[in-house]
């Protein structure tokens, strides 16, 4: 089991928290009719083996989403913080 | 609870519970806490899962930008100005598990991954409970309000009934 | 053997009456069945794994690999207990395994005469190879002849539960490190819990002699921790698993004949402990000698004989063989001394430590040097050993041998988070490896094997875990430690020098065993003259011999992780806590390198077998998941509804009132529905109050169509897709006001759409001003649906206007129902004239009786599930089976909404020319065109005449038989280019074994013009 540290509600199980992909990749904006910028992020992934950036909503508790720094070999977390704050 | 000899073991009560949901625009938050707090006439808890407390509610923060006023009463009408946010009454989709007894501890970590010790009276915390989401409310030491969806709440009331056969 | 009249941690003024194969046996509050048995004189306990051979007690803890007994019957049957385990109860049933037709003469016994053909790789070789077919004929014999205890058939009868616990510190292990770290950390203010899998705290402490100085530091301590407030003691209960956060897997268990509250009336307790620190001290385990029939009964570690005798006043035997390559054998052999009993020590090296020799003479015991057993005689116990000397051979009477060929820390729990053990040369052992920050290890784990020292150090990283976690109280420990007093033992008379010293460090601890490369030879010197003779075993559960792992040297499986599986060594129950390091140490040996080059097998939970009833606790039969129940549910099972799991939602399938069973009814409901009225409960919708000033803008980017331009009091279908261009869901949303809307979502979806909702907002359009909140559980929903429903509807509502005028198609109207909400939207999913009806939870209930009612007099009955997705196929509206995750707009032939459209989520991946490829599927309507046969969901299209291989060119999807057209009808996918409406296509069935011939047609059957929607 994964404890993550919801910056709002304190730490708390993963399963409180719903799982939402790779938080690295760059959204377009919502009329960008680029289509190697919408290819880019839906497909294309960097698939570390190390610290990654991914997104996790606290679903059973404040349903904010979250931007959770993991270590993928190890399942280190070392930061959270919510998906609306500017990226650091 | 060592001395609550005089206290049940475990009693469980389901009750309807109105809340208003408030909720503010990201950016606008300062001036709509305190219009808010104008409209409510006492303080907004500050960090999710503080309280506070007013003549016929208790107001919890629930997220960044939102709050419910859960009212013991009918919900009062407040207007929101929409540049600042917005109100939605729920008053009808949650049902208030009163549990509470000298067991209350065991039932609970049958239940909730929640660290009941640390939990201070008065605060609030929403999690999961058999994988439903849940607010829970602590009273005092023997006593907590589990406010639960309503079409989760004869299932979840069951389980916590079973839970508390299987503490004694 | 037999038991001592005083002495020992048992209870003898409470016997315990207990059967061992039906045979009525006692012993006294305290024992384990193990040291009970051996009480009773009991030393065949079972039989082996695969060679059916007699196999008595081990050990006297979890690592034990023979003594596995099955305990209770019937649902209660559990199978491969350690005996050394179990707490001895009054009427406890336990049966020895894997024997017939009993224990002492077993029949399959000869598999040891066909030994040759069961060695390592076995299972390999017959099933890879050409002798498949051979195994399927074997099959049954072999699986009935090798194998442990079998489970019982019936339900288990029992409660399991789960809980949550919390600790800033967590210690593993109750031994002398474990405790002072927990005193340590109380003293210091933080919560802490001391997790011990043994009825007693204590460990190794235990097995000293209870009137020493260790038993006094043992109740002192005990006593100064029950007192503190912030420390739980938790025995019987078992680290299974250590888990990524410092989430720790316990099992708990009741003691003997008493509830434990903390447990209540659950048979077995699963605790997930979330701990800020962790403090391993988990000890070591002995491990054994290898020799030719090492394996007898009345054979066991030498750490184990002296538990036996000081813990349980059990001595098992009287003339002892006590075999070793290393200190720590000898207090066991010097308290049998002092038993009186008969002991010689075989010593595989040359200059033990003088003062052990010193002592060894002082107790008149003869010390062999530069020995070795090489085989042990007996048959059902052991009667002899061989010993090899400098000098020769020499045989030795005896029925007891204790072994030991060292020991090895417990690192299993700490390697569970891929910390990989590390070797240390000068104990010839693996170590923890790194600990991650937050974790500490002390006592007999870390390598260090001194009492007082683990005292010590348990006490230094319970000082500092409790640092860790931000205790800051530091006074001085209340409870004195008087350590020079415990290393020196002046007090213990019977062994003075040795409390200190031993299971006990030594400066000349690096064993010298056996398996070597330095003696080596002994096994594997000549070994192209063939296997040794007789077994030798490395593994005694899975009866894994020094043969096998030659032989898997030989064949090329040198690897640990081939070693494991090409001879299932340590695969069984007991996870080769005795056998691991021997068997890379022979590897090893065999292949002239050292054991770290070799490396070791991977530690995974859990550490001890968990019943599987307790991992699931509580979420089985109706607890197996949440269910969800609407506002009406109590009255569809009052009204004859049949109900159905649909998700996690309760949805009345079909009412017996409509007809005998689900056939009959969907069709008479359907019938129901289109000529006078039919009433749904809708309420599993999901629902999303969507509101703010930014809300038409953001429903405009979610769905594929435009919502800005919607009246207020209007409600639109809307179709929204995944950002690579894929249907996500679909249904309707409502404009209740300038800046506030009503969203539905199909009932699976529900959540889905909500969190997707959220996440756009939070990580896209933070800059949108719009809230979304879940709706679902606020509103009861019903549909009346048919000719007549607008009738019922004024009938219900007299106060309301519905007229056509009011409340046209996708007209929505508010009103209340004694002061609760209540919402009316014209929709329809049927094809018929039809209003969603949403009400108050709380009056959900009333309005629907309300509703059925006034719909009396026009024929109104409420119809289910199956007559609703029977009704939307004949009307070709898609649902789940179409939007599948597979399919677009346009395979759903709904582009049109979009049209030209931008800007919306999944608006340039639905336009890559993949998704425009001529073969992709397209929506079609099929109807059977063979009389007496029918459609089938799922069935695989082709052209007639083409062979039915492969996947065809499309399948149906969803069917029903359409009573207004009278014939089986259905939607499907099928090939674009090939979808020609009016040709015949055979569906093919090959898991019913159905071929039928239908048409393929437009998917709307009926009304294709909505002429029964306005109006």
């Amino acid at each position: 089991m994964l404890r993550i540290e919801c910056p709002n509600c304190g730490p708390r199980d993963h399963d409180e928290f719903r799982y939402g992909g790779d938080a690295s990749v760059v959204r377009p904006v919502h009329d960008d009719a680029d289509f190697e910028a919408w290819y880019r992020y839906v497909f294309v992934r960097e698939n570390p083996a190390g610290p990654h950036r991914e997104y996790w909503q606290h679903v059973m508790g404040c349903r904010q989403w979250l931007v959770v720094g993991r270590d993928t070999r190890n399942h280190e977390i070392a930061a959270v913080r919510s998906a609306r704050e500017p990226r650091a | 609870m060592a001395d609550g000899s005089n206290i049940p073991g475990f009693e469980m009560a389901a009750y309807d519970c109105a809340i208003v949901q408030f909720e503010g625009w990201d950016g606008a938050m300062a001036q709509f806490e305190a219009e808010l707090k104008r409209m409510l006439g006492g303080p907004l808890p500050n960090k999710v899962g503080d309280t506070a407390r007013y003549d016929d509610g208790l107001v919890v923060r629930i997220a960044p930008r939102r709050f419910w006023l859960l009212c013991e009463g009918p919900p009062p009408i407040i207007d929101v100005d929409a540049e600042l946010g917005c109100a939605l009454p729920l008053g009808e989709g949650r049902i208030r598990l009163r549990v509470s007894g000298r067991g209350l501890r065991h039932v609970l970590e049958r239940c909730v991954a929640v660290d009941w010790e640390a939990l201070g009276d008065g605060r609030a915390v929403q999690t999961g409970l058999h994988r439903t989401p849940v607010l829970l409310l602590r009273r005092s030491g023997v006593e907590c309000d589990l406010l639960v969806p309503r079409s989760f709440s004869k299932g979840l009331a069951e389980w916590i009934a079973d839970a508390s056969a299987a503490c004694t | 053997m037999r038991r001592l009249h005083e002495g020992g941690r048992i209870d003898r003024s409470q016997r315990i009456e207990f059967t061992f194969d039906s045979k009525a046996l006692t012993g006294y509050r305290g024992d384990t069945l193990a040291s009970a048995l051996l009480a009773n004189g009991i030393g065949l306990v079972g039989r082996s794994f695969k060679y059916h051979r007699p196999r008595g007690i081990y050990s006297a803890g979890p690592e034990e690999p023979n003594a596995l007994v099955t305990m209770g019957t019937a649902g209660r049957r559990e199978p491969n207990l350690p005996a050394t385990t179990v707490e001895l109860a009054d009427g406890l049933v336990a049966e020895s395994q894997n024997r017939w037709p009993s224990l002492k003469f077993d029949i399959q016994s000869v598999n040891g005469l066909f030994a040759p053909f069961l060695s390592a790789g076995f299972y390999y070789k017959t099933f890879m190879g050409p002798t498949r077919r051979a195994w399927m004929f074997y099959e049954h014999f072999i699986r009935n002849a090798a194998g442990l205890g079998r489970a019982g058939e019936e339900p288990d009868p029992d409660r399991y539960e789960v809980r949550n616990l919390f600790a800033d510190v967590a210690v593993i292990g109750a031994g002398p490190a474990g405790l002072s770290a927990a005193l340590a950390a109380g003293e210091a203010g933080a919560r802490v819990v001391i997790v011990e899998q043994d009825f007693l705290a204590g460990g190794t402490l235990l097995s000293k002699p209870a009137d020493g100085q260790a038993s006094a530091w043992l109740s002192g301590t005990l006593a100064r921790l029950a007192s503190m407030p912030n420390v739980s003691v938790m025995t019987r209960t078992t680290v299974f698993g250590v888990y990524d956060s410092n989430v720790l897997g316990l099992v708990e268990r009741h003691g003997s004949g008493t509830i434990d509250p903390e447990i209540g009336s659950a048979r077995q307790m699963v605790a997930l402990l979330r701990a800020r620190t962790i403090v391993y001290a988990t000890g070591s385990i002995e491990r054994p000698l290898t020799f030719d029939n090492n394996d007898r009964p009345g054979i066991m570690l030498a750490s184990a004989a002296r538990i036996y005798l000081n813990r349980f006043a059990v001595l098992a035997g009287t003339r002892v063989v006590v075999a070793t390559d290393n200190d720590s054998a000898y207090p066991s052999a010097f308290d049998l001394a002092a038993a009186g009993v008969e002991i010689n020590i075989v010593d595989s090296r040359a200059e033990p430590m003088p003062v052990l020799l010193e002592q060894s003479r002082r107790l008149g015991i003869a010390v062999r040097r530069k020995s070795l057993i090489s085989n042990a005689s007996g048959g059902q116990a052991v009667r002899a050993v061989t010993v090899s000397e400098p000098g020769g051979t020499v045989t030795l009477e005896c029925d007891l041998v204790v072994v030991s060929g060292g020991w090895s820390p417990t690192v299993h729990l700490t390697s569970h988070l891929c910390e990989r053990p590390v070797y240390r040369e000068d104990i010839d052992a693996f170590v923890p490896g790194k600990l991650r920050a937050g974790h500490f290890a002390a006592g007999a784990v870390t390598g260090g094997f001194i009492t007082a020292g683990a005292i010590e150090e348990g006490r230094r990283v319970g000082t500092e875990a409790a640092t860790f976690c931000g205790a800051t109280n530091f006074a001085q420990p209340s409870f004195s430690l008087n350590l020079a007093e415990i290393n020196a033992g002046n007090n213990d008379s019977r062994h003075a020098h040795l409390f200190g010293a031993a299971k006990d460090g030594s400066p000349s601890r690096r064993p010298e065993h056996p398996l070597s490369r330095r003696s080596a030879e002994r096994w594997f010197g000549n070994r192209k003259a063939g296997l040794p003779k007789d077994k030798a075993f490395i593994d005694l559960q899975m009866d894994v011999t020094v043969g096998d792992i030659v032989l898997a040297h030989r064949e090329g499986y040198e690897s640990v992780e081939h070693l494991k599986r090409y001879t299932t060594l340590g695969m069984g129950t007991d996870q080769g806590k005795t056998s691991n390091f021997r068997a890379l140490s022979a590897m090893a040996g065999l292949r002239g390198m050292t054991v770290p080059e070799i490396g070791t097998t991977t530690f995974r939970p859990p550490y001890t077998p968990v019943a599987v009833g307790a991992l699931a606790g509580r979420s089985q039969r109706h607890h197996y998941k949440p269910f969800r129940r609407t506002p009406m549910h109590d009255w569809h099972v009052a009204n004859g509804a049949q109900m159905l799991e649909t998700g996690v939602w309760m949805r009345p399938w079909f009412y017996f009132a409509s007809g005998r069973n689900v056939d009959e009814a969907y069709l008479a409901e359907m019938r129901m529905v289109r000529e006078a009225a039919g009433l749904m409960d809708i309420s599993t919708l999901g629902k999303i109050d969507v509101q703010g000033p930014d809300a038409a803008e953001f429903l405009d980017r979610v769905y594929v169509n435009a919502f800005s331009k919607l009246p207020i009091g209007r409600a639109r279908y809307g179709v929204m897709l995944r950002d690579d261009g894929i249907v996500f869901d679909d249904g309707t949303t409502t404009r209740l006001g300038e800046r506030h809307f009503f969203m539905t979502t199909s009932t699976a979806k529900g959540p889905d759409v909500l969190s997707r909702l959220e996440f756009l907002l939070d990580t896209a359009w933070p800059d949108l001003r719009v809230s979304v909140t879940s709706v679902t559980d606020e509103w009861a929903a019903m549909s009346v649906a048919g000719p007549k429903s607008r009738d019922i509807l004024a009938a219900a509502f007299t106060n309301l206007d519905v007229s056509n005028k009011a409340l046209p198609h996708m007209g929505q109207l508010e009103a209340n129902y004694r002061n609760r909400p209540l919402r009316i939207i014209r929709l329809s999913f049927s094809g018929e004239r039809a209003y969603e009806i949403y009400a108050g939870a709380s009056v959900g209930k009333e309005v629907w009786c309300r509703l059925i009612e006034a719909g009396v007099p026009f024929g109104l009955k409420p119809y289910g599930v199956e007559a609703l997705g029977a009704l939307r196929v004949e009307k070709g509206h898609v649902a789940g089976p179409e939007i599948d995750g597979r399919t677009t707009l346009d395979d759903l032939g709904l582009s049109r909404i979009a049209g030209k459209r931008n800007g919306y989520v999944g608006a340039v991946l639905g336009r890559r020319e993949a998704l425009s490829d001529p073969a992709r599927p397209r929506l079609v309507g099929l109807q059977c065109v063979e009389p007496g046969k029918r459609l089938s969901g799922g069935a695989i299209l082709f052209r007639p005449g083409e062979p039915m291989q492969g996947h065809g060119l499309g399948r149906i999807t969803s069917v029903t038989y359409s009573p207004t057209l009278d014939a089986w009808v259905g939607l499907g996918l099928f090939a674009r280019n090939a979808a020609e409406e009016g040709s015949d296509m055979v569906a093919t069935h090959p898991i019913k074994g159905e071929t039928v011939r239908a048409r393929i047609v437009s998917p709307m059957f009926l009304d294709s013009k909505g002429e029964r929607l306005h109006g």
